[in-house]
């Protein structure tokens, strides 16, 4: 689906837990999610430090779009998760 | 003797070209047109008792009546095996075989088959449809390889209505579909995953028991520059939609998408969404819906600028994409991606489970 978007001109930051498989099916911006059930955040955080993280997910996947890749390319988010 | 009944638009039926793409469904007694050559292929062990065509457009244009049409003809024939095509590389009358195919094979229970370019729309439709009883064989793109075409459509047709057991796809030569047999074997699954790791080792060539879709490469679209300039729109396969699941998502198998206002919205706040999935545990979705759709983050980083203001699509697209077949999930793409570039939308941020 992902390359659709891509195919069509628009660049995409694919946010998955599961980027071993986005990279083989050879999506271009990918952003390393927490887990697949929340790919966005850690309900094992407090709420505020899941907010937090969610927000540093957010800005590697702009930085993403803003990137010049050649190339599938795995962008991680600079905080952790919780475990 | 085997009866067997033939399918052809109204180019092969020998009624016309584009000019009569309008014609109804209608019915030959015997073999006509294309089916003549068929019928020859056969030799004494079948007959063709009757070709049904059809207007390429009319079919399209009137799906419904035209398939019901078509199944009337052929369940008062009582036809062993259906023959739809060869359908070369002509994309209306490739998908109009197809649709035929799944129709009757569903309707009726009886084998169908079908043959057409590998390029051809129908073999994609054919694919997505995964009918045990239907089966599509390759042919050349143009009508020269009419008769080798011909030749195998009447081998296997034979075989089918004699109810021969047939093999997987690359032993009998029709496209694959998708299906997974069972097979006996005397060896088992951790001896022949060893055998096949080893030979993966020594660089030997081995054959996988469950074939991978092979994906084509998108070349990676260009970056943005002045991000905050830019719109943005959030696309997610994580099936997060509004509480009630008010357009009707299944939790596999989905075969449309959908777009939820969030214009006024600062946040998604608990209880008011749920996640439609049947892929994944929910219970944190449910909980938090910005797992799935991070609208907290994208309006806080709205509000400190790095993203322009008003610049973040007022809607959010989803599909619950549990076991979406990979045809469907292009299909989805292609829609959204025509939706978004309408509204002027210059990059996505997709959230997938």
């Amino acid at each position: 689906m992902s390359k659709e978007l891509e195919k069509a001109g628009l660049p995409v930051a694919l946010i998955s837990a599961m980027f071993p498989v986005a990279q083989q099916v050879r999506a271009n911006r990918i952003v390393k999610g927490v887990s697949i059930p929340h790919p966005c955040g850690d309900p094992n955080l407090s709420k505020e430090l899941d907010a937090r993280l969610r927000r540093e997910i957010i800005e590697t996947a702009l930085k993403a779009l803003e990137a010049d890749v050649k190339e599938p390319t795995v962008f991680s988010p600079a905080i952790a998760s919780g475990g | 003797m085997i009866k067997l009944i033939h399918v052809v638009n109204q180019f092969f039926a020998g009624l016309g070209g584009e000019e009569k793409a309008g014609l109804p469904v209608g019915v030959i007694e015997g073999s006509a047109g294309a089916a003549r050559g068929l019928a020859q292929k056969l030799g004494d062990e079948a007959v063709i008792t009757s070709t049904i065509y059809f207007g390429d457009n009319y079919f399209h244009e009137h799906k419904e009546e035209a398939l019901k049409k078509i199944l009337d003809a052929v369940r008062a024939a009582e036809p062993a095996v259906l023959i739809a095509g060869p359908a070369f590389n002509s994309g209306r009358y490739g998908l109009a075989c197809v649709e035929i195919c799944q129709a009757a094979a569903n309707a009726l229970a009886i084998p169908c088959l079908t043959a057409m370019q590998e390029e051809n729309p129908g073999v994609g439709a054919y694919r997505e449809f995964v009918n045990a009883r239907a089966y599509c064989l390759p042919t050349t793109e143009a009508t020269t390889g009419m008769n080798d075409a011909l030749t195998r459509l009447a081998h296997f047709a034979l075989r089918l209505a004699r109810g021969e057991d047939i093999g997987a796809a690359a032993d009998e030569g029709y496209f694959n579909r998708g299906i997974r047999r069972i097979e006996r074997t005397d060896r088992t699954g951790a001896q022949r995953a060893v055998e096949m790791l080893l030979k993966k080792i020594n660089q030997e060539p081995f054959e996988t028991e469950i074939p991978m879709e092979v994906w084509d490469d998108a070349p990676p679209a260009p970056p943005l520059a002045e991000l905050k300039n830019r719109n943005l729109a959030i696309v997610t396969t994580s099936g997060v939609v509004p509480w009630g699941n008010p357009d009707k998502f299944k939790t596999y198998r989905n075969t449309y998408w959908r777009k939820y206002n969030i214009a006024e919205l600062k946040e998604l706040e608990s209880g008011k969404w749920e996640a439609v999935h049947g892929g994944y545990n929910v219970a944190y979705m449910n909980q938090n819906p910005h797992y799935g759709v991070p609208l907290d983050a994208l309006r806080a980083l709205e509000a400190e600028g790095r993203i322009g203001p008003g610049k973040l699509y007022p809607a959010y697209y989803v599909i619950p994409g549990n076991q979406g077949s990979p045809t469907v999930m292009r299909r989805i793409g292609q829609e959204i991606a025509a939706d978004l570039k309408k509204d002027n939308v210059e990059g996505v941020l997709f959230v997938a489970t």
